[in-house]
């Protein structure tokens, strides 16, 4: 080339002293040579900052389902991204809920002798949130928890705010396959308390044992309640399942689930400081 | 502590090179490359945009464009850095989006449309420049026949863009063209 | 300046002894961990990084008291931590990973914290693996992962258990690079099974055996142990004592003087084996 953008030109094109006939020479020359483009002096600390803002976009893990809901539920980011990696947000562990949801609303169709009967999905209904808080914190569920229990956050608001949020999602698809039994009437949310007491119980036990541990004791107290009381009221002529139903989950019985959960959650605040439920402390 | 994956690239590398490694998703060759080109394309795009946000963030667009369609430029042939400031500009212009009131009153120069990266417009040009004539031609084209010219023809837009550009109908535009031309041509003869 | 204050450390497991009462005072800089499995070496740093609560005994960390729980978060907000096996998540790519941990570190602004992100990935230089999800890198670039979370945040104490398990040479010889100009500015614990490790990295060394902190010194000290224990011979040492064959054609033997044995310089393995004597050697896990 028989002509270059020399640093003068270059200083007059950037500072917009040109006539547009040499602006637009100044532009095609520098698109075509490489060593002029190079002349063009570059801020280090814009580049810097240009650059990264690039990476953020180009490198910036995709965010998951999960992440994304919690930030239209107007989830601060940095939250949504702790609670969507909980093992219980997972596809494998809502894939399981599912299942065990849809054999429950399936049994209250199908019934026992002939009588469509809605105790299955009430007793399983309530083991489930509990069983998805297990799940929220601990060793055993969280590969990472050897990292993740010596970081700032470890502790009682991580485990809270996990159990929160799998308690949410659980019993949204418990309320979800409510909606799908064949007699909707007032039993259809009855375990809703129950699913509160356990889950809140479960929390506050943790703060003397691990958190799988509380969880599987009181999940395994339930079911053992409801299946004993079932074989206690059985007796000819008596439908055992309606008796069960009134038994477990009518007035009497909801209203010492609302006091029991309150007690269980007023423990909870007192104790949160011994919240740790690693197992370690 | 060494890794496998890919030539390596450096400063030495040329445009082609870097590109083929960014299209393997090696972040140091587009660092390299947003090195070489950042600040060209922030000078050129500050002469059409006066907002510097706007321009910094029409850059990161460019690249994060860069990253997503590097494999695609081998199909194009075209010239590495013409590649990529067609990339720029239309992400300039997708910013801006709405009415161009932010934008530079543009002054134009005309070379055949879609030969912007040939030799031969460039050397056109620079003719026209040292000799005079075409300078004088292009400051007797109205503003808005310049303008339309610069966006087609070294912007490398096409009429449609342009007139999204130019806040026109894409009518009006391609006439805007046409009598640009036939102005240029009866001055230049 | 000592940063970490250690007394009368213990900590079981049922009836196993894990730590039996361990005094130590550490200043910044790097101190190394060596001993045999079971020695108590990942228990102790555990301790210290809060991972587990020991049964008696106090800690003084950073100024920090671990056993209280305010003091324990401001503890945490100045510790990396290393484990012994980093259980990364196989499905979550090295900067997913890193982006997570970073937020538990409390770095909630999101552009700062990719900030950071980026920094440890280019400081384990894995900078252009970032997008690779965790299953399908290497051995060596987990472990780098595993290394880069731990400096997320730019703790003032390094907690690192086994930090070299898995790294190639090369792999180690940056590795040492990056512990020993970390070690400028803060106190770095790191524990392993080469004694080569301590000896380049280390002005300090801990041996410890069956929970307790047995030697502690220089790795010149340590090796100094053996001083008129290693020989060379021209023939091989009568009896079953362990020897090897060296380069020059003579035998290296550790212990009592064999026949016709002259004295040479002892390596920090050399004074490592003295101290513990044959449970070094295959030891009981």
């Amino acid at each position: 080339m028989s002509w270059h953008v020399h640093p003068e030109l270059l200083d007059e094109y950037q500072r917009g002293g040109l006539d547009a006939a040499r602006v637009m020479a100044v532009e095609v020359h520098m698109t075509a040579c490489g060593s002029c483009r190079a002349t063009v002096p570059g801020d280090t600390r814009w580049l810097d900052d240009n650059f990264h803002a690039v990476l953020d976009v180009v490198q910036a893990p995709r965010r998951s389902l999960a992440e994304r809901l919690l930030c239209l539920l107007g989830v601060p980011e940095h939250r949504a991204l702790v609670l969507a990696a909980t093992p219980a947000l997972r596809r494998s562990w809502l894939a399981a809920t599912a299942v065990v949801l849809a054999f429950a609303v399936s049994a209250a169709y199908l019934g026992r002798e002939g009588q469509p009967t809605l105790l299955w999905f009430l007793m399983v209904a309530p083991v489930l949130p509990v069983l998805a808080v297990a799940t929220a914190y601990g060793a055993v569920v969280d590969r990472l928890h050897e990292i993740s229990s010596t970081t700032p956050m470890a502790g009682p608001s991580l485990v809270l705010w996990r159990a929160l949020a799998v308690v949410g999602v659980s019993m949204s698809m418990g309320v979800a396959a409510a909606m799908l039994l064949p007699d909707r009437g007032w039993y259809a949310v009855a375990w809703l308390l129950p699913a509160f007491l356990l889950c809140l119980g479960s929390l506050a036990m943790t703060t003397v044992m691990p958190l799988q541990l509380a969880a599987g004791l009181l999940g395994g107290a339930w079911l053992t309640v409801v299946t004993v009381l079932a074989n206690v009221l059985a007796a000819p002529g008596v439908e055992v399942d309606a008796a069960v139903q009134r038994q477990i989950f009518g007035p009497t019985a909801q209203a010492a689930y609302l006091v029991a959960g309150l007690a269980a959650a007023l423990i909870l605040i007192m104790r949160r400081r011994r919240l740790e439920p690693g197992g370690s402390r | 502590m060494s890794d496998d994956g890919g030539g390596r690239v450096t400063e030495l590398s040329s445009d082609v090179e870097l590109l083929r490694a960014v299209a393997r998703s090696q972040v140091d060759a587009l660092q390299l490359l947003h090195r070489r080109h950042a600040p060209w394309l922030r000078a050129r795009l500050t002469r059409r945009c006066a907002d510097p946000d706007v321009v910094d963030a029409a850059i990161q667009d460019t690249f994060v464009a860069v990253w997503r369609d590097a494999h695609r430029y081998s199909d194009t042939g075209a010239d590495a850095a013409a590649w990529i400031w067609t990339i720029a500009i239309r992400r300039l212009l997708s910013t801006l989006r709405g009415p161009a009131h932010r934008w530079l009153g543009g002054s134009g120069v005309t070379v055949p449309e879609g030969a912007v990266t040939t030799p031969s417009a460039e050397e056109m040009v620079l003719l026209g420049v040292e000799h005079g004539d075409l300078g004088a031609a292009l400051s007797r084209l109205p503003p808005e026949l310049r303008a339309v010219i610069q966006s087609t023809a070294i912007d490398g837009l096409t009429v449609r863009e342009a007139a999204r550009l130019l806040g026109v109908p894409e009518g009006t535009a391609k006439t805007r063209l046409m009598r640009a031309r036939a102005r240029l041509r009866e001055l230049l003869t | 300046m000592t940063t970490v204050r250690i007394a009368g450390l213990g900590k079981h497991f049922g009836s196993t002894v894990a730590l039996d009462g361990v005094d130590l005072e550490i200043g910044t800089g790097l101190t190394g961990f060596l001993g045999p499995n079971g020695a108590g070496k990942t228990t102790l740093l555990r301790c210290l990084a809060t991972a587990l609560a020991p049964d008696r005994g106090r800690l003084d960390i950073l100024g920090h008291d671990p056993a209280l729980a305010t003091q324990r978060t401001a503890l945490r907000r100045r510790l990396g931590y290393l484990p012994q096996n980093p259980g990364l998540y196989p499905n979550f790519t090295a900067f997913a990973l890193l982006d997570y941990v970073a937020v538990l570190k409390e770095l909630t602004d999101r552009r700062e914290r990719h900030r950071e992100v980026r920094r440890v990935l280019e400081e384990v230089q894995l900078s252009d693996r970032a997008g690779t999800k965790i299953r399908k890198l290497s051995g060596g670039m987990r472990q780098r992962v595993a290394l880069a979370q731990a400096l997320l945040g730019n703790p003032d104490l390094l907690i690192l258990d086994e930090p070299t398990v898995g790294l190639d040479p090369e792999q180690r010889m940056s590795f040492r690079a990056l512990i020993s100009r970390l070690g400028e500015s803060r106190t770095v614990l790191l524990s392993t099974h080469q004694t080569e490790d301590v000896g380049a990295l280390c002005e300090r060394v801990v041996v410890m055996r069956g929970g307790r902190a047995v030697f502690d010194g220089t790795p010149l000290a340590l090796a100094g142990l053996a001083v008129d224990r290693v020989w060379l011979s021209a023939q091989p040492p009568s009896g079953s004592r362990a020897y090897w064959r060296t380069a020059d054609g003579r035998y290296r033997t550790l212990g009592e003087r064999p026949d016709g044995g002259e004295a040479t310089v002892p390596s920090i393995e050399d004074g490592y084996l003295t101290l513990l004597g044959p449970v070094a050697v295959g030891a009981p896990r």
